[in-house]
Protein backbone atom coordinates (compact mmCIF):
# COMPACT_ATOMS: atom_id res chain seq x y z
CA UNK A 1 0.00 0.00 0.00
CA UNK A 2 2.81 2.21 0.93
CA UNK A 3 4.95 1.78 -2.56
CA UNK A 4 1.60 2.61 -4.25
CA UNK A 5 0.87 5.99 -2.29
CA UNK A 6 4.60 6.84 -3.25
CA UNK A 7 4.81 5.94 -6.41
CA UNK A 8 1.63 7.21 -8.35
CA UNK A 9 1.89 10.04 -7.15
CA UNK A 10 -0.29 12.39 -8.62
CA UNK A 11 2.51 13.88 -11.17
CA UNK A 12 3.54 10.68 -12.04
CA UNK A 13 -0.24 9.40 -13.10
CA UNK A 14 0.15 12.30 -15.26
CA UNK A 15 3.04 11.17 -16.82
CA UNK A 16 1.59 7.63 -16.87
CA UNK A 17 -1.65 9.42 -18.66
CA UNK A 18 0.83 11.22 -21.08
CA UNK A 19 2.48 8.34 -22.09
CA UNK A 20 -1.40 6.60 -22.83
CA UNK A 21 -1.85 9.31 -24.99
CA UNK A 22 1.46 8.97 -26.99
CA UNK A 23 0.66 5.01 -27.54
CA UNK A 24 -2.87 5.99 -28.37
CA UNK A 25 -1.31 8.94 -30.87
CA UNK A 26 1.30 6.17 -32.22
CA UNK A 27 -1.37 3.65 -32.89
CA UNK A 28 -3.80 6.33 -34.64
CA UNK A 29 -1.16 7.87 -36.79
CA UNK A 30 0.23 4.38 -37.73
CA UNK A 31 -3.55 2.90 -38.86
CA UNK A 32 -3.82 6.01 -41.41
CA UNK A 33 -0.32 5.35 -42.46
CA UNK A 34 -0.87 1.54 -42.52
CA UNK A 35 -4.62 2.13 -44.48
CA UNK A 36 -2.67 3.93 -47.27
CA UNK A 37 0.07 2.02 -47.92
CA UNK A 38 -2.53 -0.95 -47.06
CA UNK A 39 -4.87 0.26 -50.15
CA UNK A 40 -2.21 0.93 -52.16
CA UNK A 41 -0.37 -2.58 -51.92
CA UNK A 42 -3.86 -4.47 -51.97
CA UNK A 43 -4.72 -2.29 -55.34
CA UNK A 44 -1.15 -3.25 -56.74
CA UNK A 45 -1.72 -7.01 -55.72
CA UNK A 46 -5.14 -7.19 -57.46
CA UNK A 47 -3.63 -4.78 -60.64
CA UNK A 48 -2.92 -6.23 -64.19
CA UNK A 49 0.44 -4.80 -64.03
CA UNK A 50 3.04 -7.10 -63.47
CA UNK A 51 5.94 -5.44 -62.01
CA UNK A 52 3.18 -3.59 -59.37
CA UNK A 53 2.30 -7.25 -58.16
CA UNK A 54 5.64 -8.22 -57.65
CA UNK A 55 6.53 -4.95 -56.06
CA UNK A 56 3.44 -5.19 -53.58
CA UNK A 57 4.19 -9.18 -52.93
CA UNK A 58 7.61 -8.32 -51.91
CA UNK A 59 6.89 -5.75 -49.58
CA UNK A 60 4.18 -7.81 -48.06
CA UNK A 61 6.35 -10.56 -47.53
CA UNK A 62 9.28 -9.41 -46.01
CA UNK A 63 7.11 -7.40 -43.77
CA UNK A 64 5.03 -10.34 -42.73
CA UNK A 65 7.63 -12.79 -42.28
CA UNK A 66 10.32 -10.51 -40.12
CA UNK A 67 10.27 -9.28 -36.84
CA UNK A 68 8.21 -5.59 -36.14
CA UNK A 69 10.94 -4.95 -33.70
CA UNK A 70 13.97 -5.59 -36.22
CA UNK A 71 12.04 -3.31 -38.21
CA UNK A 72 11.56 -0.58 -36.17
CA UNK A 73 15.27 -1.02 -35.09
CA UNK A 74 16.54 -0.68 -38.72
CA UNK A 75 14.34 1.78 -39.35
CA UNK A 76 15.80 3.98 -35.99
CA UNK A 77 19.41 3.24 -36.34
CA UNK A 78 20.42 2.51 -40.20
CA UNK A 79 17.84 5.56 -41.64
CA UNK A 80 20.57 8.12 -41.27
CA UNK A 81 23.32 5.94 -42.39
CA UNK A 82 21.14 4.69 -45.50
CA UNK A 83 19.86 8.53 -46.09
CA UNK A 84 22.98 9.72 -45.80
CA UNK A 85 24.43 6.88 -48.38
CA UNK A 86 21.40 7.82 -50.38
CA UNK A 87 21.24 11.35 -50.49
CA UNK A 88 24.16 12.51 -48.00
CA UNK A 89 21.59 13.92 -45.61
CA UNK A 90 22.07 12.69 -42.04
CA UNK A 91 18.78 13.52 -39.85
CA UNK A 92 18.50 12.89 -35.88
CA UNK A 93 15.74 10.61 -35.49
CA UNK A 94 12.62 11.27 -33.55
CA UNK A 95 11.95 7.74 -31.83
CA UNK A 96 8.23 8.50 -31.85
CA UNK A 97 8.35 9.88 -35.79
CA UNK A 98 10.70 6.89 -36.64
CA UNK A 99 7.70 4.33 -34.51
CA UNK A 100 4.95 5.88 -36.54
CA UNK A 101 6.81 5.26 -40.07
CA UNK A 102 7.74 1.81 -38.57
CA UNK A 103 4.49 0.39 -36.98
CA UNK A 104 2.64 1.93 -40.24
CA UNK A 105 5.06 -0.18 -42.61
CA UNK A 106 3.91 -3.25 -40.98
CA UNK A 107 0.48 -2.62 -40.27
CA UNK A 108 -0.18 -2.24 -44.18
CA UNK A 109 1.72 -5.43 -44.95
CA UNK A 110 -0.96 -7.10 -42.96
CA UNK A 111 -4.52 -4.46 -43.47
CA UNK A 112 -3.47 -5.07 -47.12
CA UNK A 113 -4.64 -8.14 -47.56
CA UNK A 114 -7.85 -7.42 -45.38
CA UNK A 115 -8.56 -4.68 -47.89
CA UNK A 116 -7.90 -7.28 -50.72
CA UNK A 117 -9.98 -10.17 -49.55
CA UNK A 118 -12.83 -7.56 -48.50
CA UNK A 119 -12.66 -5.73 -52.09
CA UNK A 120 -12.83 -9.15 -53.75
CA UNK A 121 -15.13 -10.47 -51.33
CA UNK A 122 -17.90 -7.47 -53.45
CA UNK A 123 -19.87 -9.39 -55.55
CA UNK A 124 -18.80 -9.55 -59.43
CA UNK A 125 -21.81 -7.86 -60.68
CA UNK A 126 -21.50 -5.00 -58.95
CA UNK A 127 -18.16 -4.51 -60.98
CA UNK A 128 -19.90 -4.81 -64.21
CA UNK A 129 -23.20 -2.73 -63.53
CA UNK A 130 -20.83 0.12 -63.15
CA UNK A 131 -19.01 -0.46 -66.25
CA UNK A 132 -22.08 -0.55 -68.19
CA UNK A 133 -23.12 3.14 -66.67
CA UNK A 134 -20.10 4.25 -67.96
CA UNK A 135 -17.81 4.61 -64.81
CA UNK A 136 -14.04 4.23 -64.68
CA UNK A 137 -12.02 1.78 -62.49
CA UNK A 138 -10.93 4.60 -60.26
CA UNK A 139 -14.37 5.81 -60.36
CA UNK A 140 -15.96 2.35 -59.33
CA UNK A 141 -13.35 1.18 -56.76
CA UNK A 142 -14.20 4.50 -55.15
CA UNK A 143 -17.73 4.98 -55.62
CA UNK A 144 -19.15 1.29 -55.65
CA UNK A 145 -16.20 -1.36 -54.47
CA UNK A 146 -14.85 0.51 -51.43
CA UNK A 147 -17.98 1.61 -49.51
CA UNK A 148 -19.45 -1.94 -49.65
CA UNK A 149 -15.69 -3.31 -49.23
CA UNK A 150 -15.20 -0.90 -45.82
CA UNK A 151 -18.48 -2.64 -43.99
CA UNK A 152 -16.79 -5.78 -44.33
CA UNK A 153 -13.89 -4.87 -43.29
CA UNK A 154 -14.72 -2.86 -40.32
CA UNK A 155 -14.34 -5.43 -37.28
CA UNK A 156 -11.10 -7.15 -38.27
CA UNK A 157 -9.64 -3.21 -38.87
CA UNK A 158 -10.52 -2.51 -35.39
CA UNK A 159 -9.04 -5.19 -34.68
CA UNK A 160 -5.51 -4.14 -36.05
CA UNK A 161 -6.23 -1.06 -34.09
CA UNK A 162 -5.91 -2.82 -31.13
CA UNK A 163 -3.16 -4.76 -31.82
CA UNK A 164 -1.63 -1.64 -33.26
CA UNK A 165 -2.00 -0.14 -29.86
CA UNK A 166 -0.17 -3.19 -28.13
CA UNK A 167 2.53 -2.78 -30.97
CA UNK A 168 3.32 0.58 -29.87
CA UNK A 169 4.97 -0.54 -26.74
CA UNK A 170 7.78 -1.90 -29.16
CA UNK A 171 8.92 1.63 -29.37
CA UNK A 172 9.84 1.74 -25.77
CA UNK A 173 13.14 0.35 -26.84
CA UNK A 174 14.33 2.88 -28.65
CA UNK A 175 12.99 5.45 -26.16
CA UNK A 176 9.90 6.63 -27.68
CA UNK A 177 7.36 8.22 -25.30
CA UNK A 178 4.52 6.26 -24.66
CA UNK A 179 2.78 4.38 -21.82
CA UNK A 180 5.38 1.63 -21.55
CA UNK A 181 8.33 3.49 -21.75
CA UNK A 182 6.75 5.89 -19.10
CA UNK A 183 6.05 2.54 -16.89
CA UNK A 184 9.81 1.79 -17.49
CA UNK A 185 10.73 5.12 -16.65
CA UNK A 186 9.00 5.24 -13.44
CA UNK A 187 9.95 1.69 -12.55
CA UNK A 188 14.20 2.38 -12.71
CA UNK A 189 13.24 5.59 -10.67
CA UNK A 190 11.70 4.14 -7.39
CA UNK A 191 13.10 0.97 -8.20
CA UNK A 192 10.11 -0.54 -8.72
CA UNK A 193 8.62 -2.40 -11.59
CA UNK A 194 5.39 -4.17 -9.95
CA UNK A 195 3.47 -0.90 -9.74
CA UNK A 196 3.57 1.25 -12.48
CA UNK A 197 3.90 -1.54 -14.87
CA UNK A 198 0.44 -2.94 -12.77
CA UNK A 199 -0.55 0.80 -13.87
CA UNK A 200 0.15 0.11 -17.28
CA UNK A 201 -1.34 -3.01 -17.85
CA UNK A 202 -4.83 -1.60 -16.48
CA UNK A 203 -4.40 1.72 -18.97
CA UNK A 204 -3.78 -0.82 -21.62
CA UNK A 205 -7.28 -2.59 -20.66
CA UNK A 206 -9.25 -0.01 -20.30
CA UNK A 207 -8.26 1.61 -23.55
CA UNK A 208 -8.41 -2.26 -25.78
CA UNK A 209 -11.48 -3.38 -24.04
CA UNK A 210 -13.31 0.03 -24.89
CA UNK A 211 -12.52 -0.33 -28.27
CA UNK A 212 -13.55 -3.92 -28.62
CA UNK A 213 -16.90 -3.35 -27.34
CA UNK A 214 -17.59 -0.46 -29.50
CA UNK A 215 -16.47 -2.72 -32.61
CA UNK A 216 -18.85 -4.87 -31.07
CA UNK A 217 -21.87 -2.78 -31.09
CA UNK A 218 -21.05 -1.51 -34.31
CA UNK A 219 -20.52 -4.95 -35.57
CA UNK A 220 -24.10 -5.62 -34.35
CA UNK A 221 -25.69 -1.84 -35.65
CA UNK A 222 -24.07 -3.10 -39.25
CA UNK A 223 -25.61 -6.51 -39.22
CA UNK A 224 -29.23 -5.05 -38.22
CA UNK A 225 -28.86 -2.59 -41.52
CA UNK A 226 -28.21 -5.78 -44.23
CA UNK B 1 -26.60 0.23 -84.80
CA UNK B 2 -24.98 -2.61 -82.89
CA UNK B 3 -22.97 -4.98 -85.29
CA UNK B 4 -21.17 -8.49 -83.89
CA UNK B 5 -19.22 -10.34 -86.70
CA UNK B 6 -17.85 -13.63 -86.63
CA UNK B 7 -17.96 -13.73 -82.80
CA UNK B 8 -16.30 -16.31 -80.57
CA UNK B 9 -16.10 -17.29 -76.81
CA UNK B 10 -15.07 -20.13 -75.27
CA UNK B 11 -14.63 -21.31 -71.22
CA UNK B 12 -12.36 -23.82 -71.26
CA UNK B 13 -13.36 -26.51 -73.80
CA UNK B 14 -16.69 -25.35 -74.24
CA UNK B 15 -17.62 -22.98 -77.27
CA UNK B 16 -20.25 -20.37 -75.72
CA UNK B 17 -20.42 -18.34 -78.54
CA UNK B 18 -19.68 -19.84 -81.76
CA UNK B 19 -18.82 -17.66 -84.66
CA UNK B 20 -22.07 -15.58 -84.22
CA UNK B 21 -23.13 -12.88 -86.98
CA UNK B 22 -25.43 -10.81 -85.55
CA UNK B 23 -26.85 -7.36 -86.22
CA UNK B 24 -29.15 -5.17 -84.07
CA UNK B 25 -30.72 -2.08 -85.53
CA UNK B 26 -32.46 1.04 -84.63
CA UNK B 27 -36.18 0.00 -83.62
CA UNK B 28 -36.04 -3.73 -83.92
CA UNK B 29 -36.59 -5.35 -80.41
CA UNK B 30 -34.95 -8.70 -81.14
CA UNK B 31 -35.58 -12.14 -78.31
CA UNK B 32 -32.96 -14.82 -77.94
CA UNK B 33 -34.12 -17.55 -76.96
CA UNK B 34 -32.55 -21.17 -76.44
CA UNK B 35 -32.15 -23.71 -73.97
CA UNK B 36 -30.18 -23.53 -70.95
CA UNK B 37 -26.02 -23.05 -71.54
CA UNK B 38 -26.54 -22.56 -75.44
CA UNK B 39 -24.48 -19.54 -74.86
CA UNK B 40 -27.48 -16.78 -75.22
CA UNK B 41 -26.53 -14.97 -71.89
CA UNK B 42 -22.75 -14.94 -73.47
CA UNK B 43 -23.36 -13.92 -76.32
CA UNK B 44 -25.43 -10.42 -75.09
CA UNK B 45 -22.91 -9.72 -72.46
CA UNK B 46 -19.83 -9.93 -75.27
CA UNK B 47 -22.40 -7.24 -77.26
CA UNK B 48 -21.67 -5.12 -74.18
CA UNK B 49 -17.65 -6.09 -73.68
CA UNK B 50 -18.77 -7.90 -70.68
CA UNK B 51 -16.72 -10.49 -71.80
CA UNK B 52 -14.05 -10.33 -73.97
CA UNK B 53 -14.56 -12.16 -77.30
CA UNK B 54 -11.28 -14.43 -78.21
CA UNK B 55 -12.27 -13.60 -81.94
CA UNK B 56 -14.63 -11.48 -84.09
CA UNK B 57 -15.40 -8.14 -84.29
CA UNK B 58 -17.91 -6.01 -82.44
CA UNK B 59 -19.16 -2.73 -83.84
CA UNK B 60 -21.42 -0.08 -82.23
CA UNK B 61 -22.68 2.49 -84.81
CA UNK B 62 -20.25 1.47 -87.02
CA UNK B 63 -17.05 2.40 -84.80
CA UNK B 64 -15.08 -1.22 -84.37
CA UNK B 65 -14.82 -1.83 -80.39
CA UNK B 66 -11.00 -2.21 -79.52
CA UNK B 67 -11.49 -4.76 -76.72
CA UNK B 68 -7.90 -3.88 -75.50
CA UNK B 69 -8.76 -0.34 -74.66
CA UNK B 70 -11.78 1.37 -72.10
CA UNK B 71 -14.50 1.39 -74.65
CA UNK B 72 -16.47 2.85 -71.84
CA UNK B 73 -17.52 5.55 -73.82
CA UNK B 74 -19.52 3.83 -76.73
CA UNK B 75 -20.07 1.14 -75.12
CA UNK B 76 -22.50 3.56 -72.42
CA UNK B 77 -24.38 4.18 -75.44
CA UNK B 78 -26.48 0.75 -74.70
CA UNK B 79 -27.86 0.44 -71.78
CA UNK B 80 -27.48 -3.36 -69.43
CA UNK B 81 -29.80 -4.97 -67.33
CA UNK B 82 -28.85 -7.77 -65.45
CA UNK B 83 -31.15 -11.00 -64.46
CA UNK B 84 -29.54 -9.94 -60.64
CA UNK B 85 -30.29 -6.68 -60.94
CA UNK B 86 -27.05 -5.71 -59.41
CA UNK B 87 -28.48 -2.21 -58.05
CA UNK B 88 -25.64 -0.82 -55.77
CA UNK B 89 -27.08 -1.61 -52.59
CA UNK B 90 -25.38 1.09 -50.50
CA UNK B 91 -27.09 3.95 -52.68
CA UNK B 92 -30.21 4.83 -52.34
CA UNK B 93 -32.80 4.50 -55.87
CA UNK B 94 -32.32 7.95 -56.84
CA UNK B 95 -28.46 7.68 -56.29
CA UNK B 96 -27.98 4.27 -58.38
CA UNK B 97 -30.02 6.28 -61.18
CA UNK B 98 -27.82 9.78 -61.12
CA UNK B 99 -24.62 7.92 -60.16
CA UNK B 100 -23.47 7.41 -64.11
CA UNK B 101 -24.62 10.48 -65.66
CA UNK B 102 -22.88 12.97 -62.82
CA UNK B 103 -19.84 10.73 -62.33
CA UNK B 104 -19.11 9.41 -65.59
CA UNK B 105 -20.84 11.88 -67.96
CA UNK B 106 -20.61 15.20 -65.81
CA UNK B 107 -23.97 15.88 -65.60
CA UNK B 108 -25.59 18.51 -63.04
CA UNK B 109 -26.98 17.14 -60.28
CA UNK B 110 -29.94 18.88 -60.51
CA UNK B 111 -30.31 17.82 -63.99
CA UNK B 112 -29.49 14.16 -63.26
CA UNK B 113 -31.83 14.25 -60.45
CA UNK B 114 -34.38 15.47 -62.47
CA UNK B 115 -34.32 13.10 -65.09
CA UNK B 116 -33.51 10.40 -62.23
CA UNK B 117 -37.58 11.20 -61.04
CA UNK B 118 -39.16 11.46 -64.50
CA UNK B 119 -37.55 7.87 -65.17
CA UNK B 120 -38.56 6.26 -61.72
CA UNK B 121 -41.64 7.46 -62.65
CA UNK B 122 -41.78 6.21 -66.00
CA UNK B 123 -41.51 2.71 -64.22
CA UNK B 124 -43.99 3.15 -61.69
CA UNK B 125 -41.31 3.99 -58.52
CA UNK B 126 -41.51 7.73 -57.98
CA UNK B 127 -42.43 6.83 -54.21
CA UNK B 128 -39.10 4.75 -54.03
CA UNK B 129 -36.37 7.29 -54.46
CA UNK B 130 -35.19 7.81 -51.11
CA UNK B 131 -35.52 3.77 -50.24
CA UNK B 132 -32.48 1.37 -50.70
CA UNK B 133 -32.93 -1.78 -52.86
CA UNK B 134 -32.88 -4.22 -49.76
CA UNK B 135 -36.14 -2.58 -49.39
CA UNK B 136 -37.60 -3.25 -52.79
CA UNK B 137 -39.33 -6.31 -54.41
CA UNK B 138 -37.42 -8.00 -57.15
CA UNK B 139 -39.84 -6.83 -59.51
CA UNK B 140 -39.28 -3.07 -57.89
CA UNK B 141 -35.22 -3.88 -58.07
CA UNK B 142 -35.74 -4.73 -61.72
CA UNK B 143 -37.33 -2.12 -62.95
CA UNK B 144 -34.90 0.34 -61.12
CA UNK B 145 -32.20 -1.22 -63.13
CA UNK B 146 -34.04 -0.36 -66.13
CA UNK B 147 -34.91 2.87 -64.92
CA UNK B 148 -30.76 3.24 -64.18
CA UNK B 149 -29.79 1.89 -67.93
CA UNK B 150 -32.35 4.74 -69.28
CA UNK B 151 -30.24 7.59 -67.25
CA UNK B 152 -28.14 7.47 -69.80
CA UNK B 153 -30.07 7.97 -72.57
CA UNK B 154 -29.20 4.55 -74.61
CA UNK B 155 -29.81 4.21 -77.92
CA UNK B 156 -30.80 0.51 -77.36
CA UNK B 157 -30.84 -1.73 -74.30
CA UNK B 158 -29.77 -4.84 -73.89
CA UNK B 159 -31.63 -7.24 -71.03
CA UNK B 160 -29.78 -10.91 -70.15
CA UNK B 161 -33.17 -13.10 -68.56
CA UNK B 162 -34.61 -9.62 -66.70
CA UNK B 163 -36.99 -11.88 -65.29
CA UNK B 164 -35.24 -15.13 -64.61
CA UNK B 165 -34.73 -14.16 -61.07
CA UNK B 166 -38.33 -12.87 -60.41
CA UNK B 167 -41.17 -14.62 -58.18
CA UNK B 168 -43.60 -15.43 -61.07
CA UNK B 169 -46.66 -12.59 -59.61
CA UNK B 170 -43.59 -10.46 -60.42
CA UNK B 171 -42.69 -10.83 -63.85
CA UNK B 172 -45.55 -9.49 -65.32
CA UNK B 173 -44.58 -5.35 -64.22
CA UNK B 174 -41.10 -6.14 -65.43
CA UNK B 175 -42.42 -7.24 -69.10
CA UNK B 176 -44.88 -4.63 -68.86
CA UNK B 177 -42.37 -1.65 -68.55
CA UNK B 178 -40.25 -3.71 -71.32
CA UNK B 179 -43.06 -3.67 -73.41
CA UNK B 180 -43.76 0.07 -73.61
CA UNK B 181 -40.31 0.77 -74.03
CA UNK B 182 -40.83 -1.47 -76.91
CA UNK B 183 -43.87 0.24 -77.94
CA UNK B 184 -42.18 3.97 -77.67
CA UNK B 185 -39.70 2.73 -80.28
CA UNK B 186 -36.54 1.43 -78.02
CA UNK B 187 -34.43 -0.85 -79.79
CA UNK B 188 -34.13 -3.94 -77.12
CA UNK B 189 -32.61 -7.09 -76.84
CA UNK B 190 -33.67 -9.32 -74.93
CA UNK B 191 -32.48 -13.13 -73.70
CA UNK B 192 -35.22 -14.27 -71.94
CA UNK B 193 -37.20 -18.24 -71.42
CA UNK B 194 -40.41 -15.73 -71.47
CA UNK B 195 -41.90 -17.14 -74.49
CA UNK B 196 -45.30 -14.80 -74.25
CA UNK B 197 -43.27 -11.69 -74.17
CA UNK B 198 -41.06 -12.95 -77.43
CA UNK B 199 -44.39 -13.81 -79.75
CA UNK B 200 -46.13 -10.79 -78.69
CA UNK B 201 -43.41 -8.09 -78.28
CA UNK B 202 -40.37 -9.26 -80.49
CA UNK B 203 -39.79 -8.11 -84.15
CA UNK B 204 -37.14 -10.86 -84.33
CA UNK B 205 -36.92 -14.13 -82.72
CA UNK B 206 -32.98 -15.71 -82.61
CA UNK B 207 -32.65 -19.36 -81.41
CA UNK B 208 -29.39 -20.08 -80.04
CA UNK B 209 -28.01 -23.45 -79.53
CA UNK B 210 -24.58 -24.74 -78.79
CA UNK B 211 -23.09 -20.88 -78.72
CA UNK B 212 -24.63 -20.73 -82.78
CA UNK B 213 -27.82 -19.03 -84.11
CA UNK B 214 -29.71 -21.93 -85.85
CA UNK B 215 -32.42 -20.43 -86.78
CA UNK B 216 -34.05 -16.55 -86.94
CA UNK B 217 -37.30 -15.06 -87.94
CA UNK B 218 -40.38 -12.99 -86.87
CA UNK B 219 -42.26 -14.40 -83.92
CA UNK B 220 -44.98 -16.18 -86.65
CA UNK B 221 -41.86 -17.86 -88.16
CA UNK B 222 -40.15 -19.34 -85.23
CA UNK B 223 -43.42 -20.31 -83.45
CA UNK B 224 -45.62 -21.59 -85.38
CA UNK B 225 -43.48 -22.84 -88.49
CA UNK B 226 -39.97 -23.75 -86.95
CA UNK B 227 -37.82 -25.41 -89.52
CA UNK B 228 -35.00 -26.96 -88.10
CA UNK B 229 -35.46 -30.06 -85.74
CA UNK B 230 -33.58 -28.59 -83.09
CA UNK B 231 -35.52 -25.70 -82.63
CA UNK B 232 -38.68 -28.03 -82.96
CA UNK B 233 -37.37 -30.01 -80.37
CA UNK B 234 -37.12 -27.01 -77.98
CA UNK B 235 -40.24 -25.57 -78.65
CA UNK B 236 -41.98 -29.26 -77.76
CA UNK B 237 -40.16 -28.93 -74.14
CA UNK B 238 -41.22 -25.65 -73.27
CA UNK B 239 -44.90 -25.05 -74.73
CA UNK B 240 -46.77 -27.55 -72.28
CA UNK B 241 -50.03 -26.46 -72.52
Amino acid sequence: MNAIERILTPENLKFMLLGAKYSLLIAIFALIGGSVLGLLAAVAKMSKIKPARIIANIYVEVIRGTPMMLQILVLYLCGPVITKALFNFVFTPNPVLVGIIAIAINSGAYSSELFRSAIQSVDKGQWEAAQTIGLSYTQTMKEIIIPQAFKRILPPYINEFIVLIKDSSLLANIGAVELLHSAQVIGAKFYNYLVPLLCATVMYLVVTLFISFCARKLERRLAESD
Amino acid sequence: MIKAVNLCKTFGKIKAVDNVNLEINQGEVICIIGPSGSGKSTLIRCLHGLETPESGELYIDDKKIDFSKNNSKELSKIGFVFQSFNLFPHKTVLENLTLGPIKAFGVSQKDAEETGRKLLARVGLADKENSYPSQLSGGQKQRVAIARALCQNPEAILFDEPTSALDPEMIGEVLNVMKELADEGMTLAVVTHEMGFAKKVATRVIFVDSGKIVEEGTPDQIFENPQSPRLKEFLSQIIHM
